[in-house]
């Protein structure tokens, strides 16, 4: 455990002076607020299209733990889902507790979530589950630390703080 | 106009932002995230090359709405900051130094490197964009379709932000703008333009 405490994320943020674009860790990202990520999520649930979300998560997370690991040279699986956890948090999409992981499966609870959160503060609470970011980002976790592709997991939420639950728990399965 | 464009996105580009205690960033009266522009992109792209022709304005224009309720909020929640009042404010003598103000910092903080290149206040305003991560879109040839969703609507949002009054927290005048775009680099143009104008 004691070694769990001591992996640490290493952000290396860029402003590129001339494009005008900024980089974390060499990956181009963007500030964004809760308005516009929760209604990138009403329109995906509007549009039936919410597994399009996941997947556009999915894809994008996955690049990104997979460089970084590669980049950091970091091989044990331990350290890997420490490191995706904290980029989670980095990212200001709340905190994420991976209970545990395997091949075929993994159960992954979040007490703090942005999309979530700001579901809530802009229209209060809501009777389905809505955070397929998070769920794109878990499975892009599972996959990432265990060197399997994009697409290998598949992630839903058995309780959800949108909901009114205490936590939110992402299950998932390989496909 | 007092606005100095380069030092206000000298100053508001420097500003790291990263998750506290619970992996939360609060920052002007929102929570801030900072994923990877492909994410944004990516379910855009998808959502809009998938959607039947007849069905593509209403999700395009869906898709500008999230920006506009996005850049009205969070626009106010940034011309009312700490951040503001210390970098931007003293240069501040007009409305439309608010606006060209606001165009500094979407380009410090990396939604597009954009500028006001004509206003008429409170009816008209053009902006261009020379580089926006939206038009990446596209890595080989060009697209005829005009993509950058998050502009457009940021750009009607800021004008309503300028000329509708007071701020409304319910969000009832984010749509007294609307914002056209007519040139992309996505789609060959050497610069994204956006015309935005009072909504019908």
């Amino acid at each position: 455990m004691a070694e769990f405490l001591k992996t640490k994320l290493g952000i290396d943020h860029k402003f590129n002076p001339n494009s005008k674009r900024h980089f974390l860790n060499k990956t181009q990202s963007v500030y964004h607020c809760h308005h516009y990520s929760t209604l990138y999520t009403q329109l995906a649930i509007d549009a039936g299209e919410t597994e399009l979300l996941a997947n556009a998560s999915e894809d994008s997370i996955h690049e990104v733990l997979s460089k970084y690991f590669r980049e950091n040279n970091i091989t044990d699986i331990d350290e890997r889902v420490q490191i995706s956890c904290k980029y989670y948090s980095a990212m200001g999409l709340g905190t994420l507790d991976v209970q545990f992981m395997g091949n075929d499966s993994g159960k992954v609870v979040s007490k703090s979530s942005h999309l979530e959160e700001g579901w809530i503060k802009k229209w209060k609470k809501f009777d389905q589950s809505v955070n397929y970011i998070g769920c794109g980002y878990v499975s892009a976790l599972l996959a990432a630390v265990l060197d399997k592709p994009a697409g290998t997991y598949k992630t839903f939420e058995s309780a959800s703080i949108v909901k009114g639950d205490p936590h939110t728990v992402f299950n998932s399965y390989k496909k | 106009m007092a606005i100095d464009r380069k030092k206000i996105i000298d100053d508001m580009s420097k500003i790291e932002v990263l998750g506290g205690e619970n992996g939360m960033i609060e920052a002007f009266n929102v929570y801030v995230n900072q994923l990877p522009t492909s994410f944004w992109n990516s379910f855009a792209e998808r959502l809009t090359a998938k959607a039947h022709p007849d069905l593509l304005p209403t999700t395009e224009s869906l898709l500008v709405n999230a920006a506009q309720e996005c850049g009205y909020h969070t626009g106010y929640g940034i011309i009312t900051s700490e951040e503001w009042n210390a970098a931007v404010k003293p240069m501040v003598e007009c409305v439309e130094d608010v606006l060209h103000g606001a165009f500094a910092v979407f380009t410090a903080w990396g939604w597009a490197q954009a500028e006001i290149v004509e206003l008429v206040p409170g009816e008209k305003m053009v902006v261009r964009a020379y580089d926006y991560y939206e038009a990446d879109v596209t890595k080989h040839g060009k697209t005829d379709k005009m993509s950058a969703y998050m502009i457009r609507g940021v750009c009607a949002a800021f004008m309503a932000l300028a000329y509708s009054g007071d701020y409304s927290n319910s969000g009832d005048k984010v749509n007294d703008f609307m914002c056209e775009q007519i040139r992309g680099i996505e789609c060959g143009d050497d610069y994204g333009e956006f015309i935005v104008k009072k909504a019908a």
